[in-house]
């Protein structure tokens, strides 16, 4: 186990001590090594069941909101780009942030279930794969952990940071934070400035490969592109259900609505736009929905390069201010200065 | 098919006009006997922040060839700040037509009062010349199943 596997579990153990929350939500094992579940936990003895590989099966954050209570102070395990959307959430009153603990672990990227049945992956650098130790090499990231730049977690209320040598750093970002550290007696070490020039021209070199071609395109061949990714759709719901901003109780896309079509297989394109319209201006990039899509449509690629176009347009960076409103529900001072029919 | 060529090529247009004032402009132009290409197809909204983006992704999904969203001028908004959302929204969805492949030109967004009716049919000519010369719907060269 790492070390940072250990940092976390005593953190945990001891927030739990102190009573500063009644629960934990984190991953960890479940039935063996390679079985990695949400765990719910109560009791500092099940702390060690809490692992921190670069596998991340599905948004903790939804998990809180959808079945969190509100009332109770609960404690969060979460790499960055969830704890965006823990925040994007917090924005729309889908969990009370007040009493959450947040503890954001540095990410240079998850490895996604494929189609090899049993991965076991050893964050930061290894990935075991059909039975062999490989290199955490781009290739077996998940394409949205290569194009993102957010891999520090600024806005937990602790940060947890890998160091090249395998050790960790942890950090205060909040108040809240500083709490923590000193229930689990944990001096604040000074950050060291990482380089994560590396990390960005990573980032720059993907967006560049995975938007570039589709940019390229004549509009007309784009289109057919998407229409006939879409058309493996299988309407499942499977995007929509693991978004963790899509949020709504009564959704546009179910069929009583009357907004798509009923009973129809592929769903109209609709379908695919109306989810697009919805959380397009704030997606995290955190790549739930094409983990989730069991036709392999990218739907992160289209949310993504969406969001990169919506983002300078409306100034707006999804997941990091909760005074900053969603673009769409919010107008700025700034607007009311323009009087054309364009933001320009 | 070259559509600019295709003189038969009359675009669908569907029009979403708020209540207080694109529409009583719209009004105003029929009972001072203006006259407009017949291309468009009116829908009232009570306001233009009441034209859910969802709306018109489902006119342009289903065949229409552009989509006309009218709403009060900055400041004379009947509910305050509606078109100021709206103009958010319009924005947001243009960036979302060049994503997916559309032409963004295929949305417009004006702000036309209730005393405007010689502006709204110029509008209404400007727009459906736009659309005839950008052609049709690209998306209605797939066959839906």
């Amino acid at each position: 186990m790492t070390k940072c596997n250990e940092i976390v579990q005593d953190i945990v153990r001891s927030m739990l001590r102190a009573k500063l929350v009644d629960e934990v939500v984190a991953f960890g094992r479940g039935i063996n090594e390679s079985d990695i579940v949400p765990l719910f936990i109560t009791d500092e003895k099940d702390a060690e069941k809490i692992v921190t590989i670069s596998y991340y099966p599905c948004s903790l954050a939804k998990l809180v909101a959808l079945y969190g209570d509100r009332n109770k102070k609960i404690g969060l395990v979460l790499r960055p780009c969830d704890a965006r959307s823990l925040v994007e959430l917090a924005k729309r009153q889908q969990v009370n942030l007040a009493n959450i603990y947040s503890i954001g672990i540095e990410c240079y990227g998850v490895v996604r279930a494929g189609s090899n049945s049993h991965q076991v992956y050893i964050f930061p650098d290894t990935v075991q794969m059909d039975g062999e130790t490989k290199p955490l090499a781009e290739d077996v990231l998940a394409p949205n952990c290569r194009r993102c730049e957010y891999m520090v977690p600024t806005m937990t209320d602790v940060a947890v940071r890998l160091l090249p040598d395998g050790g960790c750093l942890v950090d205060a970002n909040t108040e809240k934070g500083q709490a923590v550290l000193e229930a689990a007696s944990i001096a604040v070490t000074d950050m060291p400035a990482l380089d994560l020039t590396a990390l960005k021209e990573r980032a720059a070199r993907w967006k560049e490969k995975d938007f570039g071609e589709l940019k390229k395109m004549a509009a007309k061949d784009r289109l057919h592109y998407w229409l006939a990714q879409w058309e493996k759709c299988i309407k499942c719901y499977g995007c929509r259900n693991a978004c963790p901003i899509c949020y709504c109780k009564e959704c546009y896309l179910e069929p009583e609505k009357q907004i798509v079509k009923n009973e129809a297989l592929p769903p109209e394109a609709l379908f695919h736009v109306g989810r697009l319209l919805h959380v397009g201006d704030s997606c995290t990039d955190c790549g739930q929905c094409e983990a989730a899509c069991p036709m392999g449509i990218p739907v992160s690629k289209l949310y993504h390069m969406l969001y990169e176009e919506l983002s300078p347009l409306f100034d707006y960076e999804s997941g990091f201010d909760l005074a900053t409103l969603p673009p769409v529900s919010t107008i700025s001072d700034k607007d009311l200065t323009k009087t054309g029919v364009t933001l320009d | 098919m070259d559509a600019v060529q295709d003189r038969t090529f009359e675009p669908k247009i569907v029009g979403f006009l708020c209540n207080w004032c694109t529409y009583a402009g719209a009004d105003l132009a029929g009972v001072s006997r203006l006259q407009y290409p017949a291309n468009v197809r009116v829908i009232r909204v009570m306001c233009s922040a009441a034209v859910d983006p969802v709306f018109v992704m489902k006119a342009l999904l289903g065949g229409a060839d552009g989509v006309f969203v009218g709403g009060c001028h900055l400041g004379d908004c009947h509910y305050t700040r509606g078109n100021y959302f709206t103009r958010r929204r319009v924005a947001m969805v243009k960036k979302l037509l060049e994503v997916i492949g559309l032409e963004p030109e295929r949305l417009e967004l004006e702000w036309i009062s209730a005393s405007e009716g010689a502006r709204f049919a110029e509008a209404m000519r400007d727009f459906t010349q736009k659309i005839k010369a950008l052609g049709p719907n690209p998306v209605k060269e797939r066959k839906v199943s």
